[in-house]
């Protein structure tokens, strides 16, 4: 039951990182054509 | 159903997540709050930003339609039930004046409006057609 | 409903009371609550009247509160705010790409939506309504408005009101729309990273200002978490 609960938490922070880090890296793509172009 | 729990869990938090739980309730709370005065604040900043109350609404869209398409005669017409997506040609379909650099990822060229200056090129546009 | 029974101890706060009498003192305090949030709630997802509904709701949240302070069964904080938030972010959301594609060429749409795009995404601003469907014209930007008015929205509207209600398909509903709400958040960003000169050459606050604008409407990916740790008990049927 806890290995489970743990396993499950795990799982879910992980999510978050990808998520998250996805929209960041996002994020600084965008920035990085913005420093490029100068929109 | 309601437990006397000594805890003082919410109802449906276990234990382990308990901290997790807070700081997701606490951040609803920051979103809410976030959304609420970022949807009052919207209006405003806009009508500022873009000449109101010395330019009307409608002379907002006139002067907006005219950096769009970079077309100095065109303005926001009224338009009846029969437009798009029920009927009827888009207002600039069949547009010329646009100036974009066209490739696979187009590029526009209208220059960025900066603050209220929409309220100066009508005011200069004015003074050339008077003058 | 329940049958008649001796009374049994189920609250802390009004001593010796019977269940039948909890469950239902426990669901006037409910719907009293949530009269002040619906309201609130609907203000809310106009944005413009926004600050009107905030009260309101946290009016509501307060009795509810208050209720479960008394011992009452009214349903936790979390899910209220999860499951109201959810619908706001949705009305918000819908409001937008319903004017975008069915009132394009209202003098409402073409004044709030251009001036917005021209100030945070050019999406909106960039040969609007040349179309002949009329609206916003950035490549996929149609294609997302559909998938949300006519797929995501609605059955983030169905799920939050099941949730909201602590239905056992309320629940599993809000984890789907909740993932749903994700993949859109991905893929809308991806494309709007895709054309990304259309989206912000000449925009008022190129990148920083649709980021800070948008970010407030990630109650789905801040929920994902919760659905899937809390104990799904407190659903019923």
């Amino acid at each position: 039951m806890i290995q489970q609960d743990r396993e499950k938490r795990r799982a879910l922070i992980l999510l978050q990182v990808v998520i998250y880090g996805y929209l960041l890296v996002m994020f600084l793509i965008q920035l990085r054509l913005w420093s490029q172009r100068g929109w | 159903m309601s437990e006397t729990s000594t805890d003082d869990l919410p109802l449906g938090t276990p234990k382990e997540f308990r901290r997790l739980h807070t700081i997701i309730r606490r951040v609803c709370y920051v979103l809410l709050f976030g959304l609420v005065v970022e949807g009052a604040l919207t209006f405003p900043l806009l009508a500022i930003w873009y000449g109101v109350p010395e330019l009307t609404p409608a002379e907002v869209c006139d002067e907006l339609q005219k950096v769009m398409y970079s077309d100095d005669t065109r303005e926001c017409e009224t338009h009846d039930l029969d437009s798009p997506p029920f009927g009827g040609t888009a207002e600039a379909q069949n547009q010329t004046t646009a100036e974009d650099i066209w490739k696979v990822q187009p590029t526009p060229l209208y220059p960025r409006v900066g603050f209220r200056e929409l309220v100066e090129n009508k005011r200069e546009r004015e003074a050339e057609e008077g003058g | 409903m329940t049958i008649e029974d001796e009374p049994t101890t189920a609250t802390t706060g009004a001593g010796g009371i019977g269940y039948d009498d909890h469950v239902e003192e426990s669901r006037l305090a409910q719907r009293a609550a949530d009269k002040w949030m619906i309201p609130g709630t609907v203000l809310m997802g106009t944005a413009i009247l926004g600050v009107f509904g905030l009260p309101l709701f946290l009016r509501g949240l307060f009795l509810q509160r208050r209720a479960q302070l008394g011992g009452l069964s009214v349903r936790p904080t979390i899910v209220t705010l999860i499951g109201y938030m959810v619908m706001l972010d949705g009305a918000l959301n819908t409001f937008g790409w319903a004017i975008d594609l069915f009132a394009s060429h209202t003098y409402m749409s073409r004044i709030f939506l251009p001036t917005w795009g021209n100030m945070f995404d050019a999406g909106y601003f960039w040969h609007y309504n040349e179309l002949a469907v009329g609206g916003a014209g950035a490549p996929g930007e149609k294609a997302w408005e559909v998938l949300g008015i006519f797929v995501v929205f609605p059955m983030r509207i169905a799920a939050c009101i099941g949730f909201l209600q602590m239905k056992r398909w309320g629940h599993q509903w809000m984890i789907v729309t909740c993932w749903t709400g994700m993949l859109m958040w991905m893929g809308y960003v991806a494309n709007m990273t895709m054309y990304a000169d259309i989206r912000f050459t000449g925009v008022v606050f190129p990148v920083l200002g649709w980021w800070i604008y948008d970010i407030f409407y990630i109650t789905p990916f801040v929920a994902i978490p919760y659905l899937h740790t809390v104990n799904r008990e407190i659903f019923t049927d």
